[in-house]
């Protein structure tokens, strides 16, 4: 029993979040700075021509107007999957938003000034920007075939095709007296939209050179600029300063390799701040067109599940392809299904490059699955609720073949949300309710390490790499360090977002931290005790194998000692600090198809009643429930506010959010008056959050990961409520107010007058 | 060209050169170095530019700074006093309503806002009340329980002194450096 | 953004000089809550900002003068709709100014630089309309009175003269009763760019004046005098189909990206009878 871990223990930061001091990227000055602006084209797609900077350099403070004629030939590229992504445009811009040139001068207004004076030669180029056109027989090209000679859809805009399969779907299929559900589902393409815009920072520093960056990879981002600049690790220091929301957005480099170059070309600090269009600009998730068609038996149960889908990613990989693979590997869901085939496909388009955005893949496929199972529900006339708890996986069952077997109780979970919600009582007249589940496979690999510093008075420094985004990784981080070590919370230090003082951390994504960086950190504890009994060994000057340091306390026989005492008394006049190094690795299976088996899942229930305005399409929701399975909440509060977030960010989705096109590929919706997300006026009218804790994860105190799961079920949840309080059933996303009348009326129109 | 300007800014007379294009939150932030307001949308949608004026609400991004000649700006730099926090931090930090933290500085400022204005708002007047402000992180609940927290100890004995508040608005000129973290 | 002159002056004259002087390249600054935007986006680039808000004979008030409301040049959103008299003689326009941003942007968005913006999808144009509003507008050859139906033309476009300014803005103070309710239709409950604005103003005597916008290129008044939309017994049937004569000018634009023609008029036509309905309780309370 811990009186820190499981406890609302305030966030650490949070003074600074509320007195304005904490310092995101933007708000570090740094002398000597010169300021950049990016110089884009006003096209979805060009070849471009002569740049011409007479006008912009003639501007006074203009210092550089940087370009891809000023970087080595070829183009350095970089990328996380695929090294496809040039430093700066070369040859062609593949996007709109995709920029030709970048200015570096004394002030923003100079920068900005000579940013629109710069005079670029183009000519528009017919741009791929839907699924549709990408995959035309003739469609144009968006990656050169030549960067990829030995893939068979090197003359495709199909970066990748997954393919998952399992038992004999042929023979399921023709099995007799199946029910067959299938229908097309539409993810749109949204954006993070993080309150703080990137930003970033470089620097000369010494012989090496200094990046700042809001970066959820701090050590990759330092292998990506060591790899361009061709510098050893050591010369590249990455500061890594809390980001002001990142969900995926910021993981992994956009602009801070053409920062550095920049800064090395000048020889002085450069600052980039993007504004919140050009924001929109480089970071979105994949859209997805999804069909599913599933075979029950009449009784309910899953037979088989055929799903095949196209994921629009953008012009250059980063890490969408890896999305496509993680989230359609999970399309069966968190069920038994003897037979499955999955088809996904990373389909390159002329626009923003797609990249992780919390769900990584899963919510575009849960939108269509779940979707599928509501409507299954009808078709077979068998409970929604009944017909999630009769597939469910059981704890140990080996629900996806090869991989990790369920690792949760989830019916606990699925029953607690029909409870909140009170399934199954009359729904009120007008309303509708629905529900769906949600689950993702948690990391396939991982490192982390972490280093922890007992100091002679007691305190403690906590080195943990990871990225504190909003969800309060230094605070769990300080728990598990304070009830390992005995000290009071407040006397917990964390460090993190500095690659010069910070040992590594591979990255913070996939729900990972509490778990890998949870356990690097209580094995570094565990160290420091290992290391003090052996000091209380030697002070005594008996065997070490008659003493346990656990919780701050040294006990010795019936004696039992403060941890700080034998400290300070095992140091000595000296003094000095016991350093304990921890961590967790899980290594790759080349043989698995994601390359290793997950670590843990991540699954949530949610449930909703909605109320539909027939006449206009609006839906209003009185009520909304979320559960999820963590295994154990180190720090409740924060938990809470993660899985709230991620309900409002899927009502986001499921209501309002998209990119609108123009016919010539160019975003129409730049900015934050015309890309809608959810106000404080926009929230359920109750809205419920509970957790399942079984202490069944792989983390410290039986932790899993979270903060993704509650985001996946919501529009299906939501739109299973539509369909159940006006029969209207939609599937593509957002339901905004006019699509959902749209329904209607088509609804309306199909019904013969009763 | 500059223009010289007078004005208070967290209870201290400040005199600042500005740029007739600059906003005011250009003039807080690069100016005067008060870096709590955020900037993020600029068209006055998102609130994270929030300050008050005069004992208003506003969005920074759409004034001149010029405009703020003669006027008294609270930023959330001014909200603590000495070593005590103003109950809406307090309330925020037990609350936790502080995710990623980029969008408290506009939350709060225009939570003291409604709370001048409103001593005791009911949850949708809350909810109207900062709806000007958007937040990615929440799902918004932490936030109005915050306001309402505040809102309820109104009128209650002071708070103890918190242990490391202080104001932040220090004497920050244009020619103070900090040295890269 | 481009660098501009600023200018403050206090005296209405000279703020009619600047106007005047500057050859078309001087915008009036009032809120700044349309002017920013559309500076910072290069969509205007004015050579001098003339701030209006120092002008002494510019009020920020709201007082009847000779059976008329008057509106003044500097006053706020905020300032409407805390206002006992408009809240209560004029609610649609109460409601059309609560609704226009956030409390941030209603701090500083003004009455008059709201209707000199003239965006079709304006929330206080309907309101105004409906309740016969008329625009004081003063230029150096002196003052003159725009009915307010005159004064819109297209998005953007006013019938103000070159070097004109908006001093007040003035309503009937009307003795009867009257409903009068507005409405507006958004992508989310949270604040929003309208995609229909309707008022509508019920008077006791039989006369009901609808307006709407956002459905074309301004904001349109029609004005029922026969009596059936004011008539409680009137059936929705009927009531809809004297509305949808009014709202024969309606031509939404089809290139708009926040709804389609389609679904415009079909929500006029749902807010209209709504409208109608809400404005017939208000008006027997």
């Amino acid at each position: 029993m811990s009186d820190v871990v499981g406890t609302r223990a305030p966030r650490v930061g949070g003074l600074d979040r509320v007195t304005g001091r904490q310092a995101y990227v933007a708000d570090i000055p740094l002398d000597d700075v010169l300021h950049v602006k990016l110089v884009t084209l006003p096209v979805a797609r060009a070849r471009i021509g002569a740049i011409d900077d007479a006008a912009a350099c003639a501007v006074p403070g203009v210092q550089l107007v940087m370009s891809a004629r000023d970087l080595r030939s070829p183009m350095p590229r970089f990328g996380p999957q695929r090294r496809d992504r040039p430093v700066i445009a070369t040859g062609e811009t593949k996007y709109h938003g995709d920029p030709v040139a970048a200015v570096a001068a004394e002030t923003k207004d100079a920068a900005e000034e000579a940013a629109a004076l710069v005079n670029v030669a183009y000519e528009e180029l017919p741009p791929a920007f839907t699924l549709e056109t990408a995959l035309a027989t003739d469609a144009p090209l968006v990656q050169d075939p030549s960067l990829r000679p030995d893939d068979p859809h090197a003359n495709t805009n199909v970066l990748h095709e997954h393919r998952h399969v399992w038992g004999d779907i042929e023979a399921a299929e023709r099995e007799p007296g199946l029910v067959v559900v299938e229908g097309s589902y539409q993810f749109p393409m949204v954006t993070q939209f993080a309150i703080e815009p990137h930003a970033f920072m470089a620097a000369p520093d010494g012989d090496g050179i200094a990046i700042w960056s809001a970066i959820q990879h701090p050590n990759w981002l330092q292998r990506v600029i060591a790899e361009l600049l061709k510098l050893p690790l050591s010369k590249v220091r990455v500061h890594a300063p809390d980001p002001g929301g990142a969900f995926g957005g910021k993981q992994h480099a956009k602009y801070e390799p053409l920062l550095a170059f920049m800064a090395l070309a000048t020889g002085r600090p450069v600052r980039l701040v993007l504004t919140l269009e050009e924001t929109f600009q480089a970071v979105r998730r994949g859209a997805a067109q999804v069909h599913v068609r599933t075979g029950f038996h009449p009784d309910g149960a899953l037979v088989f599940r055929d799903v095949e889908a196209n994921y629009q990613i953008g012009a250059y990989a980063d890490i969408a392809d890896r999305t496509v693979a993680k989230g359609s590997y999970t399309s069966m869901g968190p069920y038994v299904c003897p037979s499955a085939r999955i088809v996904a496909r990373s389909v390159l388009s002329h626009t923003v490059p797609s990249t992780a955005f919390r769900g990584f893949g899963n919510p575009q496929q849960i939108w269509a699955v779940e979707s599928n199972m509501n409507e299954a529900a009808r078709v077979l006339r068998i409970d929604p609720l009944e017909l999630r708890l009769k597939n469910l996986a059981k704890p140990g069952d080996a629900f996806i073949p090869g991989d990790t077997p369920a690792d949760g109780d989830w019916a606990v979970a699925v029953r607690r949300a029909a409870e909140m919600i009170d399934w199954g009582s009359t729904t009120p007249p007008g309303r509708g309710r629905g529900i769906a589940v949600g689950l993702k496979s948690g990391p396939t690999t991982g490192l982390s390490y972490s280093t922890v510093r007992l100091l002679v008075d007691g305190s403690v420094v906590v080195y943990a790499g990871t990225s504190d985004m909003g969800q309060g990784a230094r605070t769990i981080f300080a728990q598990i360090a304070a009830d390992e070590l005995g000290t009071p919370l407040e006397w917990v230090t964390v460090v993190s977002g500095d690659t010069a003082v910070v040992p590594y951390d591979q990255q913070t994504s996939a729900s990972r931290s509490s778990v890998f960086m949870g356990n690097a950190v209580l094995r570094a504890c565990r160290d420091i005790q290992a290391k003090v009994r052996a000091m209380a060994a030697d002070l005594e000057g008996v065997d070490g194998a008659g003493i346990t340091v656990e919780r701050g306390q040294v006990r010795i026989d019936e004696r039992t000692i403060p941890i700080a005492d034998v400290v300070k008394r095992g140091l000595g006049r000296l003094g000095g600090e016991i350093i304990g190094i921890g961590e967790m690795r899980k290594d790759a299976e080349p043989d698995h198809p994601l390359g290793g088996t997950a670590a843990f899942y991540e699954f949530n229930c949610t449930a909703v009643e909605v109320e539909v305005d027939r006449e206009t399409g609006d839906i209003s929701i009185p009520k909304y429930v979320t559960v999820s399975d963590v295994g154990k909440a180190l720090n409740p509060n924060q938990v809470r506010g993660q899985d709230e977030g991620a309900a409002v960010m899927g009502l986001g989705h499921t209501l309002m959010e998209h990119y609108i096109w123009d016919d010539a590929g160019r975003i129409r919706n730049l900015g934050a008056i015309d890309y809608r997300i959810p106000t404080s006026m926009d929230l359920p009218a109750d809205m419920e959050s509970d957790i399942v804790e079984n202490e069944d994860g792989p983390g410290p105190h039986g932790a899993k990961g979270m903060s993704e799961g509650a985001l996946l079920p919501v529009s299906p949840a939501v739109a299973a409520a539509v369909t159940d309080a006006t029969g209207a059933v939609i599937r593509d996303l957002p339901m905004s107010p006019e699509r959902v009348w749209q329904a209607l009326q088509e609804l309306d129109s199909a019904e013969p007058a009763s | 060209m500059t223009t010289r300007i007078e004005l208070t800014v967290n209870g201290r007379g400040r005199s600042v050169d500005v740029e007739p294009h600059h906003t005011l939150l250009e003039m807080l932030r690069d100016d005067l170095a008060l870096t709590g307001t955020k900037e993020c949308c600029l068209v006055g949608e998102c609130g994270a530019c929030t300050v008050i004026v005069d004992g208003e609400s506003v969005d920074s991004c759409l004034m001149l700074g010029v405009e703020a000649d003669g006027a008294a700006i609270t930023t959330v730099e001014g909200l603590a006093s000495g070593d005590r926090l103003d109950p809406l931090q307090e309330a925020f930090l037990e609350t936790g309503a502080a995710q990623c933290g980029f969008c408290i500085p506009g939350q709060i400022v225009s939570a003291r806002a409604l709370l001048d204005d409103v001593p005791h708002p009911t949850r949708t007047q809350i909810e109207e009340g900062l709806a000007g402000n958007l937040c990615r992180c929440a799902g918004y609940e932490q936030i109005m329980e915050a306001v309402e927290l505040a809102a309820a100890r109104h009128g209650a004995p002071e708070p103890a002194p918190h242990p490391r508040a202080v104001t932040t608005d220090v004497a920050s000129t244009p020619d103070a450096k900090v040295a890269p973290q | 953004m481009r660098t501009f002159d600023y200018e403050r002056p206090d005296m209405l004259a000279d703020a009619l000089a600047l106007m005047a002087d500057a050859d078309g390249a001087a915008r009036p600054l009032a809120g700044g809550t349309d002017l920013i935007i559309r500076i910072r986006d290069g969509s205007i680039r004015p050579r001098t900002v003339v701030d209006v808000k120092g002008i002494a004979e510019f009020s920020r008030d709201i007082r009847i003068e000779d059976g008329w409301l008057r509106i003044g040049a500097r006053t706020t959103m905020t300032d409407l709709l805390r206002d006992e008299r408009i809240r209560r003689d004029y609610a649609a326009l109460a409601e059309a100014a609560a609704y226009v941003g956030s409390v941030q942007i209603r701090n500083r968005a003004t009455l008059a630089g709201n209707i000199c913006n003239a965006s079709p999808a304006a929330d206080t144009a309907p309101a105004l309309l409906a309740f016969e509003a008329r625009v004081v507008a003063v230029g150096q050859r002196g003052r003159r009175v725009i009915p307010l139906d005159d004064f819109f033309v297209r998005s953007g476009v006013t019938t103000l003269a070159p070097g004109e300014l908006v001093e007040a803005i003035e309503m009937p103070v009307r003795s009867g009763r009257r409903g009068s309710v507005h409405a507006r239709r958004t992508r989310r409950r949270g604040h929003d760019l309208a995609s229909v604005t309707l008022a509508v103003a019920l008077d006791e005597d039989g006369v009901t004046r609808v307006s709407y916008g956002s459905v074309g290129p301004r904001p349109v008044l029609a004005i029922d005098d026969t009596g059936l939309l004011a008539d409680p017994a009137a059936g929705d049937d009927a009531v809809r189909d004297r509305l949808d004569e009014l709202f024969a000018a309606a031509a939404p634009s089809p290139t708009s990206m926040r709804a389609s023609p389609e679904y415009r008029l079909a929500m006029l036509r749902v807010m209209g009878l709504r409208a109608i309905r809400d404005a017939r309780k208000r008006i027997a309370s």
